[in-house]
């Protein structure tokens, strides 16, 4: 190749050879020594003491191994849950995921003066966190019967809650989840978003494209990666709230997080080995949907190296 | 200077790793790991024995609880004059925490002599057996075990009830003008969206027991808790039922204006709203229905003997009626009654002693029957109802 | 490029309006502690309480300690995936998502079962428990410390920047640490805004391991209560926005974009 810059070169270099030796993907045998520092500590702090999870799981209540927990996993109102859970994180991920990203996008290339995004920003930091009693109270207070947006409606005639609008249901829950989705993805993308080199966009435009096509063809390609995998980020999220739906749907609406709850806390229920099986049911689920956004990943990174 | 931040990070993990070595290696600041006793029940005689476990309590320094919110009959008050009396810290945990959880905090903390392990739950009647059967609790029986009623005790000393009351209902009457007077007026159209309950009816004891105690009112008994599910049906057919599990927050907002709760959780949530909203408690006559918690040492407590003083203090006379003032029916109140000691503004603040005269306990296999069928049926017979009418 | 800002400030104000009604909705509840009239009592009962600021300092320290350790585990772990092994990609981010299915209540009690006995006795000093709970968060907060961190780190080119330190001679710690930690300043803030928020909300880790943070004293105080609970959210959520502000001012510096627009 002969680049000046470059002291030597590997002569057993291919068509790739541009690369340095040490930055390629070489063999991964050598190479997990590099995660080593993160397998221990997840093992230390997080495989170690879960481990009774597991083990809870197979075991009955006199200790011995039993596969009747998982058994149990196919009573119908765990079903239920589970299918509830899914659906709650599933919207919320693509709604919290859509308008985070078009937020995102408003306080980074959208003209807005800088301010603005610090604001924004540090908003969004806090907002992401606020869940629990909290929030749920918070939205009781706003769209609850007496809340102060359905007082407000109700003064100027017209009743949501007669209207059929209530708080306390899979649509009133999710609205109350978008609370802590729309930041965590307006956060995440935001210095995606910076890393948009503003050179492509004019660089689309010598070229004849227009603002739509710039996106479809160059940018959105790029950015794709970081939208799916904040998008499973906010399906976790969602899936794994427990207190905010606590709080606000009390017995009604069957999620796994509060059976689970209802199993291994309960004043009454107790049976922790179910409570673990359905845990090890959330793993499952949660592998799943990273294998589902690792093959949506490699499709669209054909766009990049 | 290139190296200087690397160093400087080097030196910081340095520090963190010299603290935390010198810490690993130093003597237990906290309470010294006890030998546990041997787990004898101990029927300490007279005051002699008692100045005895003080002084081993003492050396101790301090007792560690949890789930005592501190006005859940009173704790506060409870707390406080333990600290006052004896000089001991009283280290508290959690006081959300279920029963279960509590339960859970004991076997989590089997083998750990540090400050998270509980050293006495208060739990639901319900758990009794389960405690004995899986070692949560050791046995020790008060220097006033015998004025202790027997049905609610383990004879063995493993637990014993602390206190009782009976289901009431908490009404904001800044929101509902028509006071509710009895369990069958919560079908009234009056109350559209304003009945909820204080728990979750899969896991929460009290929402169990409310409705459990339907049952009787809808023509159900003890041995037959199903009519009390088909009751609260009615209760989400008629459109009155609020799904949100009610707290003093959403009492006061208005909306979960009328809740179903123990009579003493009622009273004291009326004194802390002082008026801001008004609050009525009323215990419907026509099914008066009791709830017992009780007490245990744990087995594995690191401060045994603190443990034991504690629940010298809780049954005495002192701490029973400090209970009581907290509304709460402690379980030596008829010994108590009968020996003249209950002040008269006290008696007055309760509930009408007739009322409590008919309370109807249920047995411990009574309630996990039932407790069995409550929080398997609930979703399907009341749950789905709610779902439907989206 | 007008029309283009007139939609930013319209999704932005339809942002503002979702997000403030309900906090303002929950302030004037909390205002009206005093019957009949807006006051500030309950606020006043709250800051009246000398555990307020303690605890509040107590999870400040917690959440800077875990947002130091979680960038030292997460940044070279990401970025060696990114370089060495794109294959093992879905493995890690399993572990890093794992978080969300396991209950905390089942991690603490985890937690204190192995190490409150020999050979890991780390319950019975508070400084060896803090460890514990430092580890615990950056347990709770790793999802978002990661994915924050990853995506900073797809957004620049790393191979290049690899390629061309190396070819200057420069070793591992100074591409780290020069290098690649300098580009990420917007994601790590991110993540540590994130992890900072967690922290000090967190109620959980901190009740049961009993370290006194802000977390467990809000549960304390608002058990029971109607309107102290709701002036202390809004109460956390402004102090909480205030501590970010300075993080974030603290770090703006030079939003630094070597690997982005020139």
């Amino acid at each position: 190749m002969g680049n000046p810059t470059k002291s030597f070169q590997f002569p057993w270099l291919n068509r790739k050879g541009r690369d340095a030796r040490s930055a390629r993907p070489a063999s991964p045998l050598w190479d997990v020594f590099g995660l080593l520092p993160m397998l221990a500590f997840a093992f230390f702090f997080m495989l170690l003491p879960a481990s009774s999870l597991v083990f809870g799981a197979f075991q009955g209540n006199d200790g011995q191994f039993t596969l009747q927990h998982f058994a149990d996993l196919s009573q119908r109102f765990i079903i239920e849950g589970y299918r509830n859970s899914i659906q709650v994180s599933l919207v919320t991920a693509l709604i919290g995921g859509v308008f985070g990203f078009i937020l995102a996008y408003a306080i980074t290339l959208g003209g807005l003066p800088p301010v603005v995004r610090a604001m924004v920003t540090t908003f969004a930091g806090v907002a992401s966190n606020f869940a629990g009693v909290p929030l749920a109270f918070a939205f009781i207070s706003t769209l609850g019967r007496t809340g102060l947006v359905t007082v407000v409606f109700k003064s100027a005639g017209y009743d949501l809650y007669k209207q059929g609008f209530n708080l306390y249901t899979f649509a009133g829950l999710s609205l109350t989840y978008l609370y802590f989705q729309f930041p965590l993805m307006i956060l995440i993308m935001a210095p995606a978003l910076d890393g948009l080199k503003r050179e492509w966009q004019e660089a689309s435009e010598n070229l004849g494209a227009n603002g739509f096509q710039y996106w479809r063809y160059v940018a959105l390609p790029i950015i794709l990666p970081s939208i799916l995998g904040t998008m499973v980020l906010l399906f976790g999220n969602a899936f794994g709230a427990y207190a905010t739906a606590f709080a606000l749907t009390g017995g009604t609406l069957d999620l796994v997080t509060i059976m689970i709850g209802a199993q291994i806390r309960g004043n009454v229920l107790y049976d922790p080995g179910l409570g673990y099986a359905m845990a090890i049911g959330m793993v499952v689920i949660m592998a799943f949907s990273i294998i589902i956004y690792a093959w949506l990943q490699r499709r669209s990174e054909r766009w990049l190296r | 200077m290139r190296t200087n931040k690397f160093v400087f990070q080097l030196f910081g993990l340095l520090v963190i790793a010299t603290t935390v070595l010198t810490a690993c290696g130093g003597t237990a600041t906290e309470a010294p790991p006890v030998a546990t006793e041997p787990l004898a029940a101990t029927e300490p005689p007279a005051a002699d024995p008692m100045a005895e476990l003080i002084a081993a309590a003492q050396v101790e320094g301090m007792v560690t609880t949890i789930a005592l919110p501190h006005d859940w009959c009173n704790y506060g008050e409870v707390i406080e004059g333990f600290k006052a009396k004896y000089g001991l810290e009283v280290n508290e945990l959690d006081p959300s925490a279920g029963s279960g959880d509590e339960i859970e905090a004991v076997k989590a903390n089997k083998d750990n002599p540090g400050p998270q392990a509980p050293d006495v739950i208060d739990v639901g009647f319900g758990f009794g057996p389960q405690i004995v059967e899986e070692g949560i609790v050791q046995p020790y029986k008060v220097s006033t075990w015998d004025t202790i009623p027997d049905n609610v005790k383990h004879l063995d000393g493993y637990w014993y009830g602390d206190y009782y009351g009976v289901l009431a209902l908490q009404v904001n009457t800044n929101v509902v003008e028509n006071v509710p007077q009895d369990w069958t007026d919560l079908l009234k159209p009056d109350y559209e969206g304003q009945v909820a309950l204080a728990g979750d009816p899969r896991s929460s004891n009290q929402a169990i027991q409310s409705v459990f105690m339907t049952s009787l009112v809808n023509g159900g008994s003890l041995d037959d808790a199903a009519p009390g599910l088909d009751f609260w049906a009615d209760v989400v057919a008629e459109g009155n039922f609020v799904p949100v599990i009610a707290e003093t927050g959403t009492f006061a907002r208005g909306e979960t204006p009328i809740i179903v709760q123990w009579d003493y959780l009622a009273l004291s949530d009326r004194d802390t709203l002082a008026g801001n909203p008004e609050v009525a408690v009323v215990v419907p006559p026509s099914v008066v229905w009791g709830g017992v918690y009780i007490q245990g040492i744990s087995a594995y407590a690191p401060h045994p003997n603190a443990a034991k003083l504690w629940m010298e203090w809780l049954y005495s006379d002192e701490g029973q009626l400090l209970w009581l003032k907290g509304y709460c029916h402690p379980i030596r109140y008829n010994d108590l009654a009968a020996r003249g000691v209950i002040p008269d503004d006290l008696a007055a603040a309760l509930p009408p002693a007739e009322l409590y005269a008919k309370a109807i306990f249920p047995t411990l296999d009574q309630l996990s029957a039932a407790r069995e069928l409550i929080t398997t049926q609930w979703d399907t017979v009341v749950g789905v109802d709610v779902q439907e009418s989206e | 490029m007008n029309r283009f800002r007139y939609w930013s400030w319209f999704w932005l104000a339809i942002g503002a309006i979702y997000f403030f009604l309900p906090l303002v909705a929950t302030a004037e509840f909390s205002m009206r502690a005093q019957k009949g009239t807006l006051s500030l009592l309950a606020y006043q009962r709250v800051l009246e309480d000398k555990e307020f600021v303690s605890s509040f300092l107590f999870s400040l320290r917690m959440a800077l300690l875990t947002i130091t350790f979680g960038i030292l585990l997460i940044v070279p772990t990401a970025y060696w995936v990114h370089l060495r092994l794109p294959r093992m990609r879905p493995l890690v981010e399993l572990l890093t998502l794992l978080p969300f299915v396991i209950p905390v209540i089942v991690l603490v009690f985890g937690m204190i079962r192995v190490y409150s006995s020999p050979p890991f006795l780390m319950t019975t000093t508070p400084a060896t428990t803090d460890i514990l709970l430092v580890a615990g968060y950056m347990v709770i907060s790793l999802p978002y410390l990661y994915r924050s961190v990853d995506v900073g780190l797809r957004a620049m080119d790393v191979r290049s920047l690899t390629e061309a330190a190396q070819s200057l001679g420069a070793g591992w710690g100074t591409i780290l640490f020069r290098i690649i930690l300098p580009n990420l300043r917007t994601a790590a803030l991110t993540g540590a805004l994130l992890t900072l928020a967690i922290v000090i909300g967190e109620l959980t880790l901190a009740q049961y391991l009993a370290r006194p943070a802000f977390g467990p004293y809000m549960n304390l105080l608002g058990k029971n209560r109607a309107y102290e609970p709701a002036a202390l959210s809004i109460m956390s959520f402004a102090l909480t926005w205030a501590a970010m502000g300075v993080v974030y001012w603290l770090t703006r510096g030079e939003q630094a974009q070597i690997g982005g627009g020139h």
